[in-house]
């Protein structure tokens, strides 16, 4: 790669001696921004499917009650999400098995990569666990509902009447369970690794901001983690209860939140004295990846209204007929936009990113 | 720990002529198309008859505190306690790249086979030719001297213990280094200012680079 080299002598030389190139294509491969999102949004589906399994033992609720549906598919596509980002990860090295041979080779713990290798991978274990309890057994044998739909999978192969019997007998008694979700949602949290993967570059000033970053990509991805989890209980179980209405709201807060440090950032960026920030925000405020900075706003100012509005209504019971008519849509096609507004905040800031150029100091 | 091999540069004493960079692949046995582990910027200003051109050559700094280290997943790359030099185990190198992200000049380059590699002063040859070498012996102990120290027209770059480099180098230089200038990672000689000094070095360079290309 042919490093830029700019000459200080004077400040007015800056501009004559920078010559700004966007990186190559193999350093900022597709499969990064889509590995450093999905390891987040399965840590949001995981947190989703956790505290429902919470909320429903506090209510004490009963068989096919929409937490049971929330924590089946939180887990579900907690599971599904880790091994999209581990297979997208995959794709992008050069030597698969090394990396498969993980304990061996990844002894560097001091490199978040290795960190976060070693979190994604404990958390999709406990993602497993967790939906395999939920999925089978007496009580997912009482039950109704889409996301039971694995069972007719495993019945057609004519071991569901053994699993379930398997999964009763290893079932651990609840003060366990309850410690499994806890180390769960921890690893869930520590999905924040992959902000800081990128926030430790200390050459490219758009990624190396040590709290805003990572705060950041776990916020705006546990969001994401939620509203997919709940767009797609909505799909199929139509009712906007209470219960919901909490999830929305919690969205449409991390939505909010998502957006305020996405403007700070910015206002951040465009008063930066770094030349490499600056080229960062002209890449960022032209062309292409002006679209997707835009869709990055909508995608996250879209939930923060949807989700407060509706979600503040289902909470009071506060829904007029209307509201209850639209806002499963209404819903729906904002998480739909929240989920790509999160990749396309990834994609833009590995797009637009800089590297310092060093300084031939005159 | 042994002392720290560094390099120096003069941009003063630069031609622009490529031979470090050329060598660089010789000594390597690099294809023509690989990235370069040694690579000469023209960097200009102004326009004519106000035209400047000031070329610098650049490779792995072989840094004191090696960022590319710190990241590198499987411990592939190693910050030699003998002699300070960065080299890469391309039998743990997983291809990740992340190396490539935290270098500050830019020098890990990959290969179709996706592993990294980079300059390793000379210490083997290949990619991955540092790993697992002795200590660097300088040249009149028997050691390699660096193929682009050693084809540099101009002597515009140098390498050696950091002792050593620091008493070749200019007071002002000497003391740009002390001051952490490029974070102590390599020892650069202040760009002169007296173009008709910097022009009659050059002038020399060319004229030696002209008889060498017969």
């Amino acid at each position: 790669m042919a490093q830029r080299v700019i000459r200080m002598s004077e400040l007015s030389l800056f501009a004559l001696f920078t010559e700004f190139h966007w990186l190559p294509a193999d350093y900022w491969d597709l499969s990064i921004p889509v590995y450093l999102y999905l390891a987040v949004v399965a840590g949001g589906a995981y947190l989703t499917g956790a505290s429902a399994c919470y909320i429903r033992a506090r209510r004490e609720a009963g068989p096919c009650c929409l937490e049971n549906e929330i924590a089946r598919w939180g887990f579900m596509l907690s599971v599904a999400a880790a091994a999209g980002a581990g297979l997208a990860v995959l794709s992008h090295l050069a030597v698969i098995y090394r990396a498969i041979l993980f304990p061996i080779y990844l002894t560097n713990f001091g490199s978040w990569i290795t960190i976060g290798t070693w979190i994604l991978v404990g958390l999709s274990v406990f993602a497993v666990v967790c939906l395999v309890l939920q999925l089978f057994g007496e009580n997912a044998a009482a039950d109704d509902g889409a996301s039971l739909f694995p069972r007719a999978i495993v019945a057609r192969l004519g071991v569901l009447d053994t699993l379930d019997e398997l999964v009763d007998r290893v079932r651990p008694p609840m003060n366990v369970f309850a410690g499994l979700h806890v180390v769960g949602s921890l690893l869930a949290l520590a999905t924040i690794y992959t902000g800081f993967e990128l926030a430790i570059v200390e050459t490219v000033p758009l990624w190396n901001e040590p709290v805003l970053v990572p705060a950041l990509f776990l916020i705006s991805g546990v969001a994401a983690g939620i509203g997919l989890t709940l767009g797609v209980t909505l799909l199929f179980e139509r009712e906007i209860g209470p219960v919901y209405g909490g999830y929305a709201t919690v969205v449409g807060v991390l939505s909010g939140i998502s957006l305020v440090l996405v403007g700070y950032g910015w206002q951040a960026l465009a008063t930066s004295n770094s030349p490499a920030a600056a080229a960062s925000y002209v890449h960022l405020t032209t062309g292409s990846l002006y679209l997707g900075s835009l869709l990055v706003v909508v995608g996250f100012l879209l939930p923060l209204v949807a989700g407060l509005a509706i979600g503040i209504g289902a909470l009071t019971g506060r829904v007029s007929g209307t509201v209850e008519r639209v806002g499963g849509p209404v819903l729906i096609g904002s998480f739909g936009l929240l989920v790509i507004g999160g990749l396309a905040l990834r994609i833009v800031l590995l797009l637009a990113a800089e590297q310092a150029p060093v300084v031939v100091v005159g | 720990m042994g002392e720290q091999w560094m390099f120096y540069f003069d941009p003063n004493r630069c031609i622009g002529c490529h031979a470090c960079s050329i060598s660089c692949k010789q000594r390597h046995d690099r294809d023509a198309e690989a990235d370069d582990w040694r690579t000469v910027t023209h960097l200009s200003s102004g326009e004519y008859p106000d035209f400047q051109e000031l070329p610098i050559s650049m490779s792995c700094m072989h840094c004191h505190d090696a960022p590319c280290e710190k990241v590198c997943p499987p411990n592939a790359i190693e910050k030699r306690e003998e002699d300070g030099i960065v080299t890469v185990d391309r039998d743990r190198c997983i291809g990740c790249h992340y190396c490539g992200w935290a270098c500050p000049y830019g020098a890990p380059t990959y290969g179709d086979d996706g592993l990294m590699s980079k300059c390793n002063m000379c210490l083997g040859e290949g990619p991955g030719g540092g790993h697992g070498q002795p200590e660097k012996q300088k040249a009149e102990d028997g050691g390699a001297k660096p193929s682009c120290v050693d084809n540099c027209v101009g002597e515009a770059i140098k390498a050696g213990p950091q002792s050593e480099v620091m008493a070749e180098a200019s007071q002002a230089a000497a003391k740009r280094f002390e001051n952490e200038a490029y974070n102590a990672r390599v020892i650069v000689e202040p760009v002169d200012e007296n173009a008709e000094a910097a022009a009659e070095i050059r002038e020399e360079g060319e004229e030696a680079a002209d008889w060498l290309n017969g």
